[in-house]
C-alpha cells in the first residue's frame, strides 16, 4: 500500500511536471539556504583555523590604547622587559613612499625591521635571493627585500631582480638600494589585500629618515611557540607593560581573539541566512499547501472513486500526505544537491577555504527540514481530500 | 487490514438485499429538505439481475448510493447479505464496500495514467491483498473478460467498450456479493453497447447478483425484473420474460 501510494505519488507528480518543478522550488531555495549556510560557516572556520595553524606560532600584537591620552608608543626598553619572556619582538616601523625602477614607480610601504624578521614572521618565505643579516643592519646597509607584488609592480619583466637598483621618495628625500631578496606571494588568508612593500634594515631607515624618532615603535608584534600557553603569555606581558606604562595604556590583541570575532561575525552571517532560508521554507511550504489544495480539488472524482472501491480515510490521508512530502523531499534532494555544488565551488574560487566540511547531520538536517515542510503542509489538503464524502466527490464534475 | 464486523460471513439463505422502509431526506442550504426516499422497501434474492427505472427525481440514484454503501439513509433498515449496514461507520462502510459489493459507472471512472492491470487491482489494494496476488488476480479478472491482452494498457489508451470492461473487471475482481451498475451503457454507441450487455448477461449466469439503473426499455429487457421507482418509493415490480435470444458467447469469454 505504501509503495502503491509512493508510486501515485510519483505519477501525479509527473503528470504535471512543470507545476511539480515550479512548486519544489520554493522547498529547494530554504534547503539549499539552510544547508549553504551550516557548511559554509564549517568550511570557513576550519579554513582559518588551518591557515593560522600553518603560520607556524601563536601571536600578540600590542598596540597603544588610542583612546587614552597618556598612552605612548612603545620603547626599547618596553622591549627589553618583554624579552625576558619566551617570545620574540620585532622592532618595526615603517613610512610610506614612492618608489622607482627604470621607468616603473609605485607608492609602497617602507618596513623598517631587524634581521630576524623571518624567524619572527612565519609568513615571509623567499623566492630569490636572501634577507639582509644582523650585521647588514647594524652597519644601515642600503639593500631591500622586495614582497612578491612589489616585485610585479617594478620589474614586471624580470622574474629574478636581485641586484638591481630602487630609489625611495619619501617628502622631498631620495634614497637608494639594492635588491637582494624577493619573497614569495602570500598564500592563503592573507592574499586577500594588495601587498606592495619592501623590508630594509630598520637602521638604515632611521639613517635615510632623520626625522623618525629611534626607540619608539607604534605597535609590537610578538610571537610565542606553540609550546607555550598563549593565555599565560598575555598575562604576564600585560603584567609588565602595565607595571612599566599602568593601566590601560595599551592594548593586546590575540589571533584566538580575533578568531573569537570571526566566529561571531560568522555566527551572525548564518543566523541572517538562517532566517532567510527558514522564509524561504515558510513560503516554499505555502506553495506546496496551495498547490496540494488544488491538486485534491481537481482530483476529487478520483478521490470518490477509491473511496467507491473502499478505500478508508486513513488510506487517502496516507496518499496525499506521501504526496506533498515526496513533493518537498525531491525539492530538498535538489536543494541539497545544489547547495553542495556551490560548497565545492566556493572552496574553487576562495583561497582560504581549503577543503568541503559537509557533516552528516548538515544532510539529514537539510532533509528531515524537507520532509517536515511536506507534512505540516500537506496535512490540512490532505485531510480535506480523506474526509471528502464519496458521493459528492463521484458527483463532481 | 482487519476484519471489520461489516465483513461477517454472508448469509447464504435469504435474500442478499433486504430493505425496510427507507427514508432519505436531504436538507439543502437554506433550511429545505428534500425527501428523495419515502420508505422504500426493496428485497433482492441471490441471483438475480434486476433494472431499477424511474423517472429522473424518483429516488433511483440515492437508492443506488444507499444499496452501494456510497451514503446511508436517514430511517429504515439496509441488511446486505444479512449484516445490517445503515447505521455504520464511514470506515466500516468502506470496508463493505470493498469486500460486498462491484461498482460500475455511467463514466467507467478509471485512473487514466494508470495500465488497465492496475485499475483493476486497486480494491484489492484496499483490501491489503500482497502485490503479487493482486497482480494475479487482476490479470485473471481481465482474462477472463476477454482484454487478456490488454493488460498493460493505460486507460486513456483504451477504446470506450474496452474501458467498461476494465471497470467491469474491477468490479468483479473482489467476488461481491452484489454489482451495482449505473447507467453502464449510457456512454457507449449501440454496439458496444450490447456487447457490455452480452457480458452483464453472462456474469448473471454464472450466478452473481446484479442490479443495473437504466432509462432504456430496451437494456432492461435484459434484466428478470424491472423495478419501477416513483416518489421515494416502489411504485411497481415487472417480470420480464426470459430472453430468448442467447448471450455472445465470444463477448463472454
Amino acid at each position: 500500500m505504501l509503495f502503491e501510494n509512493v508510486r501515485s505519488a510519483l505519477e501525479a507528480l509527473a503528470g504535471n511536471r512543470l507545476r511539480s518543478v515550479l512548486t519544489l522550488m520554493g522547498v529547494m531555495i530554504g534547503v539549499f539556504a539552510v544547508t549553504t549556510t551550516i557548511s559554509l560557516g564549517a568550511i570557513a572556520t576550519a579554513g582559518i583555523t588551518s591557515q593560522l595553524q600553518d603560520f607556524g606560532n601563536q601571536a600578540l600584537f600590542i598596540t597603544p590604547n588610542d583612546d587614552n591620552p597618556r598612552s605612548t608608543r612603545f620603547t626599547d626598553a618596553d622591549i627589553d622587559a618583554l624579552a625576558r619572556l619566551p617570545v620574540s619582538i620585532l622592532r618595526q616601523r615603517n613610512i610610506r613612499g614612492l618608489a622607482r625602477a627604470g621607468s616603473e614607480e609605485t607608492q609602497l610601504t617602507v618596513n623598517g625591521v631587524t634581521a630576524n624578521a623571518p624567524e619572527v614572521d612565519r609568513t615571509i618565505k623567499l623566492a630569490r635571493g636572501r634577507y639582509f643579516s644582523e650585521e647588514e643592519d647594524r652597519r644601515a646597509a642600503p639593500v631591500m627585500v622586495l614582497s612578491a607584488d612589489a616585485g610585479e609592480a617594478l620589474f614586471p619583466d624580470d622574474p629574478n631582480p636581485v641586484g638591481r637598483e630602487v630609489s625611495v621618495t619619501v617628502g622631498s628625500s631620495r634614497s637608494f638600494y639594492t635588491v637582494i631578496g624577493i619573497k614569495e606571494p602570500l598564500t592563503g588568508a592573507f592574499t586577500f589585500a594588495s601587498n606592495i612593500a619592501v623590508d630594509v634594515p630598520l637602521q638604515t631607515l632611521y639613517l635615510n629618515h632623520p626625522s623618525l624618532a629611534r626607540g619608539e615603535y607604534p605597535f609590537l608584534p610578538v610571537t610565542v611557540g606553540l609550546d607555550r600557553n598563549i593565555g599565560d603569555i598575555e598575562a604576564q606581558v600585560d603584567a609588565i607593560l602595565t607595571r612599566r606604562r599602568g593601566a590601560d595604556t595599551f592594548r593586546i590583541q590575540t589571533i584566538q581573539g580575533a578568531l573569537t570575532l570571526f566566529d561571531t561575525i560568522t555566527t551572525i552571517l548564518q543566523a541572517v541566512l538562517g532566517g532567510i532560508g527558514a522564509i524561504s521554507l515558510l513560503v516554499g511550504g505555502i506553495g506546496i499547501l496551495n498547490i496540494m489544495l488544488v491538486s485534491v480539488t481537481e482530483r476529487t472524482r478520483e478521490i470518490g472513486l477509491r473511496k467507491a472501491l473502499g478505500a478508508k480515510k486513513g488510506v487517502i490521508l496516507q496518499q496525499f500526505m506521501i504526496e506533498a512530502v515526496v513533493l518537498t523531499l525531491v525539492g530538498g534532494l535538489v536543494g541539497l544537491g545544489a547547495a553542495i555544488g556551490v560548497l565545492y565551488l566556493a572552496v574553487a574560487l576562495v583561497p582560504f577555504l581549503d577543503k568541503v566540511v559537509l557533516s552528516p547531520f548538515t544532510v539529514l538536517l537539510g532533509l528531515f527540514v524537507s520532509v517536515a515542510t511536506g507534512v505540516v503542509f500537506g496535512v490540512w489538503p490532505a485531510s480535506r481530500a480523506a474526509n471528502l464524502s464519496p458521493i459528492e466527490a463521484l458527483r463532481y464534475e | 487490514m482487519t476484519q471489520p464486523p461489516a465483513g461477517a460471513p454472508a448469509q447464504a439463505r435469504g435474500p442478499v438485499i433486504e430493505a425496510r422502509d427507507l427514508h432519505k431526506v436531504y436538507t439543502m442550504e437554506g433550511g429545505l429538505e428534500v425527501r428523495a426516499l419515502r420508505g422504500l422497501d426493496l428485497a433482492v434474492e441471490r441471483g438475480e439481475f434486476i433494472a431499477i427505472m424511474g423517472p429522473s427525481g424518483s429516488g433511483k440514484s440515492t437508492l443506488l448510493q444507499i444499496l452501494g454503501c456510497l451514503d446511508a439513509p436517514t430511517s429504515g433498515s439496509y441488511r446486505l447479505a444479512g449484516v445490517e449496514v445503515a447505521r455504520m461507520s464511514e470506515d466500516e462502510l468502506a470496508a463493505v464496500r470493498n469486500r460486498r459489493i462491484g461498482f460500475i459507472f455511467q463514466a467507467f471512472n478509471l485512473l487514466p495514467r494508470a495500465t488497465a492491470l492496475r485499475n483493476v487491482a486497486l480494491p484489492l489494494m484496499y483490501r491489503g491483498v500482497r502485490p503479487r496476488e493482486r497482480i494475479e488476480r487482476a490479470a485473471a479478472a481481465l482474462e477472463r473478460i476477454g482484454l487478456g491482452d490488454r493488460l498493460e494498457h493505460r486507460s486513456n489508451e483504451l477504446s470506450g467498450g474496452q474501458r467498461q470492461r476494465v471497470a467491469i473487471a474491477r468490479a468483479l475482481v473482489t467476488e461481491p456479493d452484489i454489482l451495482l451498475a449505473d447507467e453502464p451503457t449510457g456512454n457507449l454507441d449501440s454496439r458496444t453497447g450490447e456487447e457490455i450487455l452480452a457480458l452483464f448477461d453472462a456474469i448473471h449466469d454464472e450466478g452473481r447478483t446484479v442490479l443495473m439503473v437504466t432509462h432504456e426499455a430496451e437494456v432492461a429487457q435484459h434484466t428478470e425484473r424491472i423495478v419501477h421507482i416513483r416518489d421515494g418509493v416502489v411504485e411497481s415490480n415487472e417480470r420480464v420474460a426470459p430472453r430468448t435470444v442467447p448471450s455472445d458467447p465470444a463477448a463472454a469469454t
